[in-house]
């Protein structure tokens, strides 16, 4: 069997020589043949008549040797296309619906299967990611299990990188930070990662030049050093091998280079610099503010390492405050693929919106089955004529296939187009850094997926056509009726195409709601006038707290006097960012002794004033509250409430020493650092406030500029022209070489926050028009097609006297009966399925009133709409011309 | 021409792989050899010889090769390749049962039975 390949791919590859040959060979036997024939006697011309008579038709004799060679199949396809691709030409209108519903619903499928290909099947570039792990926690109380991604401390470090020996073990910052690079003359601002030694070993990465981090540069206080990105390398140092040894001047501390990273590498940072992170068990080690990747050791099992890394953690201080507060609670540490717990929190969304996809692929196909099947019974009489002249069932359903192929393929093709584009479109959408991967390649898995879908598709539409085709027999030659059924039919596919509308409505309207909500909640405050400005104190200078307090002095001092301006404050972060977390223990009150997180800002006195946010109770900071004073902290009423039930607060000591003056109202901020579980994106918090000025920990300090840019907030009476520049200019009398990184409005900040939502439900909103209008047009090439088949019947029923409003009813129905049954089972789908949703929605139930309603009416407005564009067409019908038709 | 035999089904691809199997051969040899080899006795019908050698060549049964011909054209002549001449040997070893299993069959007298 094997033997027949070479012999088939040889005259396949080379279908020309075997062409010719065959033709040479035959020709030789009928000129031989006639010579032998002349020499016994023969004359030359009845010779070589005889011999062609004698060897038979020399055309069933080539076919039979290709056959023989198993061409014939081949040639039968080829033959197969051309004709196919001959009858699309002659239906244009057809044939570019086709493509352009498959072109749109392939698209979709494509972008959001890219997606999905990155995001959760694509390997990670490293070398063996199947070995690469990150750590989680289960935390299991009573019945409830929650499992989730763990930060951890310093001491947790130090016991998993010295009791861990199943593992190679690193750790990284939680994310990058932005920082200033000044390089000899050449300053610029770019994304620092912060990560331990062997966090590149962890990887497989090995250095383009110069090493890793050695244990002795991770060591907390040691000298610092940088490994450069190969970018980085390239643009600002051009290249050059000598930059290694080189000090450079990183967020004001000079650092020697030792490293350079090799060409396309990347990390799960993908940093431009990496700088060694040090973590200790002081300073930032005393929170769970480290990363970890773990590389599992050939010798070794998860198992093995899972048992280590509960043994190592067991008598952690974090365990033991833990079991102290949670008595109720057990918890367990285990180790889970990389892969899926950095793309962990995007899964569902990921997998929601292919699903999302998968509708409209459905949707797409019950169109394309239905204005196929209509082309299939408008062809009967072709079809029949073919029967009559001897070609076989196999051949023609041969015929609809190859055709339906070609159509699936060309739609598939321009689906790739369309899906590339709309991938663009929608990384452009995405904020910087948002996906947890460095690029979304449209790869040969993408393409693989796209070709199988579009054979997938030629089968959902090809089917019923091909199915209908069974009862074409000779007896039903020149009758051109089309039975009912093929109307109920159609109808049945447009109520699936409508039920599976009315659910990417409604979870898209869902969504809206949502997002509305979040939007609307009550701030908390007055953004009206008022404009922020951030800068980066991660530098050197602004370490020592005396000099950071004569900062904000003088820059406020300076930003007041820009007329217009009514007040100014800064806070390490405004409402609707991510606030820090901050540890802290009741001294006295209700629940004295107890150790709590908290959010946390620092702020300078005019803040609430700025911000206009009330103050409930006590009083707000002052001028006076400086670093020699009484220690003083603000809380909010959610802090109040929760910690101090319905006793007042004010006079209540934090932290032995800090007297709480004053409690102020909520205001909205963003629950990214996950205070508390199950919180939606925005939420009032508790949050606890100290005065800037307080702040007298020159550690302390540097670690809250790693993670966060500071605000300048100006409240203006009135619009000022330029007060961005004057903000700037202020700032600059004060400290001429600190540049605002970014000016925004409170709207931006909240924008910022609620991304990810804005995105679910712009990409939904997209699906669910596109799904929308597919279905409109197969409502509308329902009824319309209708009307066209039955003119002469309803100019017949005119004629006999009916009316036209009659007649149109009477086709008008056959629309509007199909939405309804998918609008009855949609709502019905809904009720199954949106159920899957309740983790994202907030301030908005499931089964929401105005969003069914909202749905049904735009469903009914559009599914009407498309049934009356044909129906009107009825009107026009002129019963006696018609009848002359005929 | 003398009494000549149909061909039984089949039979065509053995006789073109003892023809070829003694000497490379070209289309219309094979067709001469058989006749010789075959005392006259068997006619090949010319039509089906190509579609044949086309299927035995497909199998890897026959190999070909384009030479000069003994009139100087160009033709393709065809050999045996090792996977035919052990389906030649084979094929005849069968043929040779059967024949002489339908030769016993057929002197059968009716005292036999």
């Amino acid at each position: 069997m094997l033997a027949r390949f070479p012999s088939l791919f040889r005259a396949l590859t080379s279908r020309g020589t075997f062409e010719t040959g065959m033709t040479e060979e035959l020709r030789f036997h009928l000129e031989r043949y006639a010579e032998d024939l002349v020499r016994s006697g023969m004359a030359p011309a009845e010779a070589r008549r005889r011999a062609s008579v004698e060897f038979g038709g020399l055309d069933a004799v080539h076919e039979e040797c290709r056959e023989a060679r198993g061409l014939r199949i081949f040639d039968a396809v080829r033959r197969e296309s051309r004709d196919a691709v001959r009858q699309l030409r002659r239906n244009p209108g057809f044939t570019a619906t086709v493509v352009l519903t498959l072109a749109l619903a392939i698209g979709a499928n494509t972008a959001i299967f890219s997606m999905v290909n990155a995001l959760l099947l694509k390997s990670l570039p490293y070398a063996r990611p199947d070995r690469l792990g990150t750590i989680y926690s289960r935390v299991t109380r009573g019945a409830e299990t929650t499992e989730s991604r763990r930060t951890i401390d310093g001491e947790q470090w130090e016991l998993m990188r010295d009791n861990v020996p199943s593992l190679i073990s690193a750790l990284s910052a939680i994310g990058v930070s932005g920082s200033n690079l000044q390089a000899g003359t050449d300053g610029r601002f770019l994304q620092t990662g912060r990560v331990s030694e062997r966090y590149l070993d962890v990887l497989a990465l090995q250095p383009f030049i110069g090493r890793n981090f050695s244990e002795a540069e991770d060591r907390p206080n040691a000298a610092k050093t940088a490994i450069l990105s190969y970018a980085l390398w390239k643009t600002v140092f051009g290249g050059n091998p000598a930059v290694l040894g080189r000090a450079i001047s990183l967020k004001g501390e000079p650092h020697t280079i030792i490293g350079v990273l090799p060409e396309r590498s990347t990390t799960p940072l993908n940093a431009d610099l990496y700088t060694a992170l040090q973590a200790g068990r002081s300073g930032e080690g005393r929170g769970a503010n480290f990363l970890v990747i773990a590389r599992l050791r050939d010798t070794a099992t998860w198992q093995q390492a899972d048992a280590e890394i509960n043994q190592a953690w067991a008598a952690s201080r974090r365990a033991r405050s833990f079991a102290q507060t949670n008595p109720d609670a057990r918890t367990s540490y285990h180790l889970v693929p990389l892969q899926r717990g950095a793309t962990e929190t995007l899964r569902p969304q990921v997998l929601a919106l292919m699903m999302a996809a998968g509708f409209i692929l459905l949707i797409a196909c019950a169109n394309l089955a239905a204005l196929a099947l209509v082309r299939m019974l408008r062809r009967r009489s072709e079809l029949v004529t073919r029967l009559a002249l001897g070609a076989s069932r196999w051949q023609i359903q041969r015929q609809l296939w190859t055709e339906n192929l070609t159509l699936a393929l060309v739609g598939g093709a321009s689906g790739i187009g369309v899906g590339f584009a709309a991938l663009r479109a929608l990384l452009l959408l995405l904020p910087e850094r948002f996906l947890p991967v460095a690029d979304v390649p449209l790869d040969g898995r993408v393409l693989g997926f796209t070709l199988g879908l579009s054979l997938l598709t030629s089968v959902l539409f090809g089917t019923l056509p091909a199915f209908a085709t069974r009862d074409v027999d000779l007896r039903s030659a020149g009758r051109g009726v089309i039975g009912a059924g093929g109307v109920r039919l159609r109808q049945s596919l447009i109520a699936g195409e409508v039920a599976l509308t009315v659910v990417l409505l409604a979870a898209s309207g869902l969504l809206v709601r949502t997002l509305v909500h979040l939007q609307t909640l009550p701030g908390g405050f007055n953004p009206d006038g008022v404009i922020t400005a951030k800068a980066s104190l991660d530098d050197a200078r602004f370490h020592d707290p005396a000099a950071f307090r004569k900062l904000l002095a003088g820059s406020l001092a300076a930003m007041q006097s820009i007329p217009g301006v009514r007040n100014a404050a800064v806070g390490s972060t405004v409402p609707y960012e991510r606030p820090l977390i901050d540890g802290v223990r009741l001294s006295d009150g209700p629940k004295a002794g107890r150790e709590l997180s908290t959010n946390a800002a620092y702020v300078t006195p005019g803040y609430f004033d700025t911000l206009q946010i009330p103050v409930l109770a006590g009083r707000a900071f002052t001028d006076a509250d400086g670093p020699d004073a009484q220690p003083v902290a603000i809380v909010n009423r959610a802090f109040a409430r929760k910690f101090f039930g319905t006793e007042n607060p004010v006079g209540h000591y934090l932290n032995k020493t800090d007297l709480i003056v004053g409690v102020v109202a909520d205001t909205v901020q963003s629950s990214a650092a996950r205070l508390n579980a199950g919180s939606a994106p925005l939420t009032s918090e508790e949050m606890m406030y100290l005065p800037a000025a307080q702040i007298v920990d020159a550690q302390y300090l540097s670690l809250v500029h790693t993670w966060f840019q500071p605000s300048w907030i100006v409240r203006t009476a009135h619009p000022v022209d330029g007060v961005s520049g004057r903000m700037q200019r202020a700032l600059e009398s004060v400290e001429p070489q600190l540049p605002f990184s970014g000016f925004y409005s409170m709207n931006d900040h909240m924008a910022a926050t609620l991304a990810t939502q804005r995105i679910a439900v712009a990409l939904l909103a997209a699906m669910a028009s596109l799904a929308l209008l597919l279905t409109a047009v197969g409502i509308f090439a329902l009824v319309a097609n209708i009307v066209a088949q039955r003119t002469r019947e309803i100019g017949i029923r005119m004629a006999l006297g009916s009316t036209i409003r009659k007649a149109m009813f009477h086709v008008g129905a056959t629309g509007a009966a199909a939405s309804a049954a998918g609008l009855v089972l949609g709502l019905a789908l809904c009720a199954v399925s949106l159920r899957a949703m309740r983790s994202v929605l907030y301030g908005v139930g499931i089964y929401d009133a105005p969003t069914i309603l909202a749905v049904m009416l735009t469903l009914s407005a559009v599914a009407l709409l498309a049934t009356a564009v044909p129906v009107l067409r009825v009107a026009r019908i002129d019963p006696a011309s018609t009848l002359r038709e005929q | 021409m003398g009494k000549t035999a149909d061909l039984l089904p089949g039979t065509l691809d053995l006789l073109i792989l003892k023809a070829v199997s003694l000497k490379p051969l070209h289309g219309y040899g094979v067709l001469l050899r058989i006749q010789q080899i075959s005392g006259d006795a068997i006619e090949v019908p010319q039509g089906s010889l190509y579609p044949a050698l086309y299927r035995l060549e497909h199998q890897g049964l026959i190999a070909p090769e384009w030479a000069q011909s003994d009139n100087n054209r160009r033709a393709k002549y065809y050999s045996l390749t090792v996977a035919g001449r052990r389906r030649l040997r084979e094929e005849t070893a069968s043929w040779n049962r059967l024949a002489s299993a339908i030769g016993a069959a057929l002197r059968t007298t009716a005292d036999e039975v």
